[in-house]
């Protein structure tokens, strides 16, 4: 669809200022920025503990930043609590799911109401994304597989109308099939909400974002628009290692 | 369907098990004793599970530890009985409390206009603390020569009648309202004054929206208008309680355990338990100290005595009920159940004690609340993420623990002495039976509590049997839990981690 229009608009929906998070005594970010236009989907690109989820948590209030600005749909956000953060709109999908064990599926997307009805209003939309839920609705959360509980994180995020979607490496451990499904699915849901991804596998994220920021060492490093960079070899082996080699063989493995 | 059998398989051989058990003591003690064993150590039961709940909850989501329970199920007692028997402390002090209160409830309302306050930075870190000072002070002369000694002796005065016209004419008379009323009014005054404070005015880093404006102002105004009441009327209020009808007198002393628990729960959450979250052993010991100033604050007030409460009307009437409606017609003291002659107010605690289980197991399985519960005990920070005031489900629970405690409290209240330590041996049973039945679990908390209350009504009655020491009955709950913790080290119902 608009895989290669960039919105370009003068005020990003979320804008990320040079940010400093502590995690207890350690200084995790030392200073990442990052500008989310809407309407599209941004990558953010880093080795292993490079501190994209870190970034994504800081964001959203989990790990607050100390220092730093996060100006989210014009409004600054940074030192809020996390709750109200996310009831400006924002949706979240951790790295580990965080699927709620003892809570059906059901209720799993129950719980991401923000008002009655959010469920019912969106259901078919999520169920036509993912319609393994749909059979699984009164199963426990512990009953779930890897990717069965991927699709409902993702899912539980699309219950209530949320403006950006916080998604953290939704292809981490799923098969093939699995991936392109997910993949379709990020895709369809970004017509309609605007979406900050995490992702290793650099094929899933050239495929689908227009835009990137590379994460290295607790800083952004480098960002533009995500054509530009895979053309730019040395710039992908340099941040992200073995990632080009990925890209280049266009596996998985 | 292989993990149904790993369910089912331990329920079903506990349930042989203990269908064994009881064909085995049934033909062994004889049908009465029998009978009247079973039915000891389900009263006990149920009070162990009136405090194991709350314990268990609280636990299960904050990882706190309450070592203020047995105090707060004791507190519960007191309110209840004072109420129960003599009112007048509760409704002499209670002005002062509502209209704290009021006061208090405003800062919802007025912080999201408080934080956009243009004022410069100076003003912004002194304002609060001026008002801090002003509220403390007027906290200060609101309750300077307050007669408070006065009216906690009041609850000495034992009742008895139920017929005079004044049961409380021979007391002496309050200090009179045209000067009582500024006490309320600088109650009212300092709740507002730190609600003014702790909404941070001028701080822009602070967030607050307007929401539900309606909803808060009805809650204030009706805290207000109950102010008003409670002042107005504060003298002849207790006599008006004290001539109801007993057994409504009691139900409401239970009402009144029950809202006093949430409320005090409620603010201990939010001034000493929050502030700690982060440093788990620090919050034992500050639960600790709580549980001992309260000890103290209460044999200040109402001495280091054991008061026995009358049973309410509807378990006192003298002679034995045949038949349970006879029961129901002439509110006899005990009733014939298969030949065993049971008293009823311990037929009631059981009532009290499976309701509270119902209670809990409604709101855990059927509503939102119950949900957030369950997710919040694996993951509270997810919660968080999808947009769910987590902190303040934490306050509601910690309120919710310590109400069912106190509504404990009052229930034991006519079955055992009240006094200043008689929280003690509960909390301390409530501990055993929550590490029994699994920490966190509401259902391990219920058949834990019923366990060791069975075991220890059992071993009581073969104690004296086979006149050993007493001391065997007490140690058979701790056999119990290592005896199960060795089997199943996460207890009954734990999940394993
Ligand atoms: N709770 C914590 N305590 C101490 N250090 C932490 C904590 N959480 C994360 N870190 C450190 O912060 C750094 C960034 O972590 P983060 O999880 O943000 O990385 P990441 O880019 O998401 O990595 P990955 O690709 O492996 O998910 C890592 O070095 C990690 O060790
Ligand atoms: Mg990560």
């Amino acid at each position: 669809m608009n895989a290669f229009t960039t919105n370009q608009s003068p005020q990003p929906l979320l804008s990320v200022e040079n940010i400093q998070t502590f995690i207890g005594q350690f200084h995790i970010l030392e200073g990442v920025s990052l500008t989310v236009p809407a309407n599209s989907i941004t990558v953010m690109l880093g080795r292993n503990g490079a501190g994209k989820t870190t970034t994504l948590k800081s964001i959203l209030g989990l790990t607050p930043p100390r220092e730093g600005r996060v100006v989210f749909d014009g409004m600054e956000i940074q030192g809020k609590r996390a709750f109200n953060i996310a009831n400006l709109g924002i949706g979240y999908v951790p790295e580990n799911r965080a699927i709620f064990r003892q809570l059906s599926v059901m209720e799993n997307l129950k719980l991401a109401e923000r008002k009655r009805g959010d469920l019912e209003q969106h259901a078919d939309f999520i169920f036509d994304l993912f319609p393994d839920l749909k059979r699984l609705y009164k199963l426990p959360g512990n009953h779930l597989s890897g990717g069965q509980q991927q699709m409902l994180a993702v899912a539980r995020a699309l219950v209530p109308d949320n403006k950006l979607l916080l998604i953290d490496e939704p292809s981490e451990g799923l098969a093939p099939i699995l991936i392109q499904q997910m993949m379709e699915a990020i895709r369809k849901l970004s017509a309609t909400t605007t979406v900050l991804l995490v992702e290793q596998n650099f094929i899933m994220a050239s495929q689908l974002a227009q835009r990137y920021t590379i994460i290295d060492d607790g800083k952004s490093v480098h960002s533009g628009l995500m054509q530009d960079l895979a053309q730019n070899e040395e710039l992908v082996h340099e941040y992200l290692g073995a990632s080009v080699r990925t890209a280049k063989s266009g596996g998985e493995q | 369907m292989k993990f149904a059998w790993k369910k089912i398989l331990p329920i079903g051989a506990a349930i042989i098990m203990v269908l064994l058990l009881i064909a085995w003591g049934w033909t062994g003690l004889g049908t009465a004793s029998f009978v009247r064993t079973t039915l000891s150590g389900l009263t006990l039961g149920s009070l162990f599970f009136m405090v194991a709940a709350g314990l268990t909850l609280i636990f299960g989501l904050m990882d706190v530890l309450n070592f203020a329970h047995g105090a707060m199920f004791m507190l519960g007692a007191y309110m209840g009985w004072q109420f129960y028997t003599n009112p007048t402390f509760i409704f002499g002090i209670s002005p002062l409390i509502f209209a704290f209160a009021s006061g208090l409830m405003l800062l919802p309302l007025i912080k999201p206009a408080l934080i956009r306050w243009e004022i410069n930075s100076k003003l912004q870190q002194n304002l609060p603390r001026i008002a801090y000072a002003l509220a403390l002070l007027m906290i200060f002369f609101a309750f300077n020569q307050l007669d408070i000694m006065g009216l906690a002796d009041t609850a000495m005065v034992a009742i008895t009648t139920t017929t005079a016209d004044n049961p409380l004419a021979e007391l002496s008379a309050q200090e009179p309202l045209l000067r009582f009323w500024v006490r309320p009014a600088l109650m009212l005054v300092s709740g507002a004054l730190i609600a003014f404070a702790t909404a941070k005015p001028g701080d822009k880093t602070e967030f607050a929206v307007a929401e539900k404006t309606t909803q808060k102002w009805i809650i204030v105004a009706a805290l207000f208008v109950a102010t008003v009441l409670l002042t107005a009327f504060r003298e002849a209020l207790p006599e008006t309680v004290l001539l109801m009808n007993g057994n409504l007198r009691f139900f409401l002393a239970m009402i009144v355990a029950v809202l006093f628990g949430l409320v005090f729960g409620g603010i201990i959450e939010i001034t000493l338990i929050r502030p700690l979250y982060q440093r788990a052993t620090f919050i034992v010991l500050m639960t600790l100290g709580l549980s001992f100033v309260i000890r103290e604050v209460v044999q200040v007030l109402w001495d280091p005595l054991a008061y026995q409460m009358v049973r309410p009307p509807f378990f006192a009437q003298p002679g034995k009920a045949e038949t349970v409606l006879e029961w129901f017609r002439n509110g006899n003291s005990t009733l014939n159940i298969f030949g065993v002659t049971f008293p009823t107010y311990r037929l009631f605690i059981i009532a009290l004690g499976l309701v509270m289980f119902i209670f809990i197991t409604l709101l855990m399985t059927r509503t939102r609340l119950g949900m957030i519960i369950r997710a919040g005990v694996q993951d509270p920070e997810m919660v968080e993420a999808l947009g769910i005031n987590v902190r303040q489900v934490f306050t509601f629970v910690f309120a919710l623990g310590i109400a069912m405690a106190a509504l404990g409290g009052i229930g034991a209240a006519p079955f055992i002495p009240v006094q200043p330590l008689m929280g003690d041996q509960f909390q301390m049973q409530g501990f055993i039976t929550v590490v029994l039945g699994g920490m966190g679990s509401y259902v391990g908390a219920f058949i834990g509590a019923l366990t060791l209350g069975l075991a220890r009504a059992f071993g009581d009655y073969f104690a004296l049997k086979l006149s050993l020491s007493p001391a065997i009955a007490e140690a058979s709950t701790v056999i119990i839990m290592i005896i199960v913790l060795l089997i199943r080290p996460s207890g009954l119902f734990g999940k394993k981690e």
